[in-house]
């Protein structure tokens, strides 16, 4: 194609020959990459393009662009006070959600049971559960008149009910039943360097059962956990069913934030300020996620060297 | 690790208790969904069908029901349509940006649901799509697009790709490769993908809750609005209806392409 | 060998010109993978390119194939051009080293796969397919699946698969890797035979210098994106033209020394070689530098080794290591005190064996020495 062969009656190569090298990348790409454009670039733009201008009284617009919606926003210790609630929900949320899920990613990792298949079903098929349906199973176990609650009534530790719903507490102890799955799925796909061998390996060079835990069942896993931490943290900062039907509107993280300015005030401008803000929060937990990989992984490749 | 008895009694305990947890809402739910009383309490006061009864009565739900059943089987297809060319593309054909180009079309996962949401209001309200069934198989489309690749990317992944080319050396043109090849040796994952796609749909809420509106309301939008104002045992029957959906489909998914590779994140 | 050199008129059957690929990202000046080639294979012939991995020479058949576009060169089959031709009109047979049986069909029906594409008739099919399974021995496998056969019937099915259709060409990738070496060996006569039975020009591509020696019409050795050598397996075996072709087919000292004279021309050239630690040496060939320096090629298993006494003249030298592997003893031998280390190679069980430390004289058979032209590119 680029260069010409004398002993061939070079049959009129195409000038379009870069094109019609691509035309099946396109075409194949083509209806797939049209539809994420309407369904998610586009609107992504949209709401950016919303997010400067002003909002008027009962719910007009005045198209205009300027910084001055997120100044206004920035400015109130509202706002402040419901991205603090949302950090605050994201990190415990991801805390006991690393702290629940990873002996159970760790034991699915090394079972060689026969219902190894089971087990690891039972533990993330949660995931595929609508997660308005198992909300309403916590509001069931959670409440007043809840399984909690009437139990411990019964058995008479205590004399009042004890406040595990419509508030924080209520939706961190829900939130991390429902990342769980997540979790542990992402745990066990980084776990893929764990070998049992590993372990007795280090058991036989004499390390006791808490050494082989932390020298090299920690590192190992660290990876995994990483991704998992990321992805909890994420997902919690912007759920939410969660804290709308626990929190039963006394809880206020972006998340309900964005959708009662949107629906109930019609401030589509302050809406899209606080998406906004929440995607740079997601870009700076990515960030924060890159840099702290790349230090693990300069860590494990350090320690190899020294030793060898 | 080997361990002594006690440690592993200890261990048995702890994975007991974690799986209860991890359980509790689905099994709470069951039996709940049988309560006698009008409202939701602990423990049950009797046991009956009726609360079953009363959710598939319930005018709002047989509505909500029909638009999510239709909207997932809609975006099913077409999401099917969209995917499995591009994973085709990104497996098959080597091209400059291939990487760039399948990270964007895994993007859409790394995009809350509600800001895609308020995004989609935004886009749609002035056309008008929203409360419109193509406004919500729309909506859809963008968050189970990412889904279907991933899963059939994976499907193309396992599937020889020297046994398309000895189809193409014996006279197959690309179609009939594609059609009589590489559609048999992917179907477990196509199947799988399109399961999922069809869930994540069905279940779809914060999306939704932005772009219906009171004509088309999917199921879960119809759910979550009832439980703001009550919670009975009728709900607790429609969670468990919908928990036995997800069985079917988590069964349905291990019979194709398995589990754990169809939810890789 | 098998066939005598086919006739004139069938020459230049499958005919590369200039064939050169250069994978996107690659470049430079060592960069191509296939770096320009010229090959005629005559109707009728069975061609091995042979070469260590990386050569090129699945790239070279995939080109053929068209399962890879050429970067620059023509591909001729029978005087036609089809460079530009998409695969699946070009009429070629292609085995690939993985088999690439279709998992979901049986036996029979991979095997009509290539028929139905033709849209041949339903009963044709039917006798063509039996023919082809017959042809490999298969015949009465149809039906299973091709997941309940052993390596060696998968690699029946997908010759039959390529057979069936009687292609123009045959192209084997590697076709005999998979198989463990017992099966080898007969897989190797069994396509030699298939080969003689239907007559089809075939170009098979193996890493195994045995398998292109022992199948092959004539042998192309690929080294780095080009054919450094083309003969019949003899010719490339007894008269490597480089260093390159005489390391990787087969084992061989290669001595530098020093030119005493010449003699003869052409076919029938040699020299007289000063090498040290062995003296001179008479060598056929006539790969002599201008500077009068030349390398001379002496096969393992042509040198022999005999207990040396005081009194004997002739190279002498001393054992350094002495390994069995069955069928053979090789000893490495150092030539003289300070001379050329010698791989040797002497059947078991036939003379004396040495071990090391041992003093021996060092003897070759006349017409074994062969001057060999040193390219500076050792194997």
């Amino acid at each position: 194609m680029t260069t010409a062969v004398p002993t061939a009656p070079a049959p009129a190569a195409p000038p379009a020959g870069r094109l019609r090298r691509h035309r099946p990348v396109l075409l194949l790409l083509a209806p797939g990459a049209l539809a994420l454009l309407l369904t998610y670039a586009l609107p992504l733009v949209w709401v950016v393009r919303m997010a400067l201008n002003r909002p008027l009284d009962g719910g007009a617009i005045l198209q205009t662009v300027t910084l001055s919606t997120f100044t206004d926003v920035l400015a109130s210790s509202h706002y402040w006070n419901v991205i603090g609630q949302t950090l605050q929900l994201g990190v415990l949320t991801t805390v006991f959600t690393l702290l629940l899920s990873y002996p159970v990613a760790l034991f699915l990792a090394r079972t060689t049971s026969r219902w190894r298949s089971l087990l690891f079903a039972l533990a993330v098929a949660p995931l595929l559960i609508s997660s308005v349906a198992r909300t309403f199973g916590w509001m069931a176990i959670l409440g007043n008149q809840g399984v909690v609650n009437k139990t411990l009534l019964a058995i008479g530790v205590i004399d009042d009910p004890l406040r595990l719903a419509n508030n924080m507490t209520g939706v961190v102890i829900a939130s991390t039943e429902i990342y769980m799955p997540f979790a542990i799925l992402a745990m066990l796909a980084g776990f893929g360097r764990l070998d049992p061998e590993l372990e007795r390996a280090a058991a036989s060079l004499g390390a006791g059962r808490f050494a082989v835990l932390r020298r090299v069942v920690l590192p190992l896993t660290a990876p995994g956990v990483l991704t998992a931490s990321l992805l909890v943290f994420v997902l919690s900062l912007s759920g939410y069913v969660t804290p709308r039907l626990i929190g039963g509107g006394r809880v206020f993280v972006l998340a309900t934030e964005i959708y009662d300015e949107a629906m109930n005030s019609l401030n589509w401008p302050v809406a899209a300020v606080l998406s906004v803000l929440l995607l740079l929060l997601f870009g700076l937990v990515v960030a924060v996620h890159l840099w702290a990989q790349r230090v693990l992984e300069a860590r494990f490749t350090g320690r190899g060297r020294s030793t060898s | 690790m080997r361990s002594g008895p006690v440690a592993r009694i200890g261990w048995a305990v702890l994975l007991t208790v974690l799986y209860l947890f991890l359980l509790a809402p689905v099994i709470i739910v069951f039996i709940e969904s049988f309560d006698t009383s009008t409202y939701l309490r602990f423990p049950p006061q009797g046991f009956s069908l009726e609360p079953y009864r009363q959710v598939f009565a319930n005018p709002d739900f047989q509505a909500g029901l029909k638009v999510s059943a239709v909207t997932a089987a809609t975006t099913t297809l077409l999401a099917l349509l969209c995917g499995v060319p591009a994973a085709l593309a990104l497996t098959r054909l080597r091209f400059r940006g291939r990487g760039a180009v399948e990270a964007a079309f895994l993007s859409p996962l790394l995009v809350p649901n509600i800001v895609l949401g308020l995004a989609l209001l935004i886009l749609f309200a002035p056309i008008p799509l929203t409360d419109t069934y193509w406004g919500l198989i729309l909506a859809h489309l963008g968050v189970t697009i990412p889904y279907v690749v991933r899963t059939v990317t994976a499907a193309l992944a396992g599937a020889d790709p020297r046994a398309e080319e000895a189809a193409a050396t014996l006279g197959a043109g690309p179609f009939t490769v594609f059609r009589r090849v590489t559609l048999p040796a992917i179907r477990p994952g196509l199947f799988s993908g399109g399961i999922i796609a069809f869930l994540l749909s069905f279940d779809e809420t914060v999306i939704s809750l932005f772009v219906s509106g009171h004509t088309v309301r999917p199921l879960p939008v119809a759910v979550l609005q009832y439980v703001e104002y009550r919670s009975d045992p009728s709900i607790a029957a429609l969670s468990v209806c919908l928990v036995l959906l997800s069985v079917v489909a988590v069964v349905l998914v291990e019979r194709g392409l398995g589990l754990r590779r169809s939810l890789r994140p | 060998m098998a066939d005598q050199p086919a006739a004139p008129a069938r020459a230049g059957y499958l005919r590369l010109a200039g064939l050169t690929k250069v994978f996107p990202g690659e470049g430079g000046p060592q960069g191509a993978a296939v770096a320009g080639i010229d090959l005629e294979v005559a109707h009728g012939e069975l061609l091995a390119v042979l070469g260590p991995s990386g050569c090129g020479k699945s790239t070279t058949l995939r080109m053929i194939a068209g399962l890879i576009e050429p970067s620059a060169g023509t591909v001729e089959v029978g005087g036609r051009d089809i460079t530009r031709l998409p695969v699946h009109r070009r009429d070629m047979g292609v085995v690939f080293q993985s088999y690439a049986l279709f998992p979901h069909l049986d036996v029979f029906r991979n095997v009509a796969f290539g028929l139905e594409m033709r849209k041949t008739a339903k009963s044709e099919v039917r006798t063509r397919v039996a023919r082809a399974l017959d042809l490999v021995r298969l015949g009465h496998l149809g039906d299973r699946r091709v997941s309940q056969l052993s390596g060696g019937q998968q690699q029946r099915v997908a010759l039959a698969r390529a057979l069936v259709i009687e292609p123009a060409v045959l192209l084997l990738d590697e076709p005999l890797s998979n198989l463990d070496a017992q099966l080898r060996g007969a897989m190797r006569d069994e396509i030699r035979r298939i080969h003689d039975e239907t007559g089809i020009t075939t170009v098979f591509v193996t890493h195994d210098q045995r398998e292109a020696l022992s199948m092959a019409d004539r042998v192309a050795v690929m080294n780095a994106g080009r054919v450094e050598q083309l003969g019949t397996p003899e010719e490339v075996y007894e008269r490597p033209s480089g260093r390159f072709t005489a390391e990787f087919v087969g084992r061989a000292n290669l001595l530098p020394g020093t030119v005493t004279a010449t003699h003869g021309a052409g076919g029938g050239a040699g020299a007289e070689v000063a090498i040290p630690g062995l003296g001179t040496v008479r060598a056929t060939g006539d790969a002599v530098t201008p500077e009068g320096r030349a390398t001379v090629m002496l096969r393992p298993h042509r040198i022999t080794l005999r207990a040396a006494g005081k009194a004997d003249a002739g190279p002498r030298g001393t054992v350094l290591s002495a390994g069995y592997s069955g069928e053979v003893i090789g000893y490495r031998v150092r030539a003289a005190h300070d001379g050329p280390e010698l791989e040797v190679e002497h059947p078991a069980g036939a003379g004396t064996a040495f071990g090391p430390g041992a003093e021996v004289l060092i003897g070759w058979d006349d017409a074994a020495p062969r001057l060999v032209a040193d390219d500076g590119d050792p194997a």
